[in-house]
């Protein structure tokens, strides 16, 4: 199944993604907001390994 | 700044999005640009061919007919059938629709007078995802319900509920955001990018054979090289239309599927 491999690679991607933009992002908001500058780095380490946890739950566990 | 700066003083001008604003072809009206004349002529093309190709369908068939029933069936049993399953036939036509619309728009790209993808305009590309994201998410609304559809998506099964602070944001915005933008996107910068990279070689080798700058003996590999690239392209652009239908047929399946 060449196809579904192709689309867990391009899902995986959307899910790495995805964990930057939104827990960055959160981060982002939370450094101009309260003046800081470690929230930004916290938020995108977090979401990279939330979204590698994602990704092992969806396609690791079979 | 570099380019502006070369440009004064004669030299090259190197290409840049200003390309791809082609004027209107009618006075000031914006729906008459090139990309919008491509777009029709690709529906127009298309329309003919098939029909043409499955209007006096043979047992034993002719060559037209059977470039035309291969295309189709390559969508049909390659995309639709292996990804989707056994409800895949509802969704063959939407499929095959998509992809010789973004497969001929593609092409239009290295064809000689042509010569200009659609799809590196953005616009083209959004209203695509657009079509994918409504139809992927009422398929699993239709197939579900939509309370269950949506607890599917921000609810991974067996997991402790405190993660759920972790990953229910991340996958609603895979689901409602980050798809439709990937898939949308990555049809434009391809487009984007390959017309650029033509452009580059075809316009720097045009330069170079003039002499301005004395380097007329490189100007034959600059052209070769071109034309090599023209043929990467085209394998680009075959590429990315079967990579924009097979995630909208697996978004689909996702959709179907009782847990993602």
């Amino acid at each position: 199944m060449a196809g579904n491999e192709e689309g867990a690679l391009w899902s995986i991607f959307g899910y790495l993604i995805s964990g930057l933009i939104i827990w960055g992002g959160i981060g982002f908001g939370l450094d101009k907001w309260l003046h800081t500058h470690f929230f930004l780095l916290g938020g995108l380490v977090l979401g990279a390994g939330a979204s590698l946890y994602l990704v092992w739950l969806r396609f690791g566990r079979e | 700044m570099l380019g502006l700066a070369f440009a004064k003083g004669g030299g090259f001008v190197p290409p840049s999005t200003a390309d791809f604003n082609l004027p209107p072809a009618i006075g000031n009206n914006p729906y008459t640009t090139k990309p919008i004349f491509l777009v029709v002529l690709s529906v127009v093309l298309i329309s003919v061919f098939f029909i043409a190709a499955s209007r006096k369908a043979l047992v034993v068939p002719s060559k037209f007919q059977f470039a035309g029933e291969s295309i189709y069936g390559f969508v049909r049993n390659s995309i639709g059938e292996e990804i989707i399953g056994h409800e895949f036939m509802r969704f063959v036509p939407f499929l095959f629709t998509l992809f010789t619309f973004i497969l001929t728009n593609n092409v239009f790209g290295i064809i000689p007078l042509l010569q200009f993808p659609a799809m590196s305009h953005v616009s083209f590309p959004y209203v695509l995802a657009g079509f994918s994201f409504v139809i992927f998410h009422w398929v699993g609304i239709k197939k579900q319900g939509l309370g269950k559809y949506l607890k599917g998506i921000a609810f991974m099964p067996g997991v402790p509920k405190a993660v759920y602070i972790l990953l229910t944001p991340i996958e609603v915005a895979t689901f409602f955001l980050v798809r439709p933008l990937t898939l949308s996107l990555r049809l434009f910068a391809n487009m984007f990018a390959g017309h650029l990279l033509l452009l580059v070689f075809i316009m720097g080798g045009d330069h170079l054979i003039r002499g301005v700058i004395g380097l007329k003996i490189i100007a034959p590999f600059a052209f070769t090289f071109g034309i090599g690239m023209t043929f990467f392209e085209f394998m680009v652009q075959c590429l990315q239309a079967y990579i924009f239908t097979l995630l909208t047929a697996l978004f689909i399946a996702g959709a179907l599927a009782d847990e993602h």
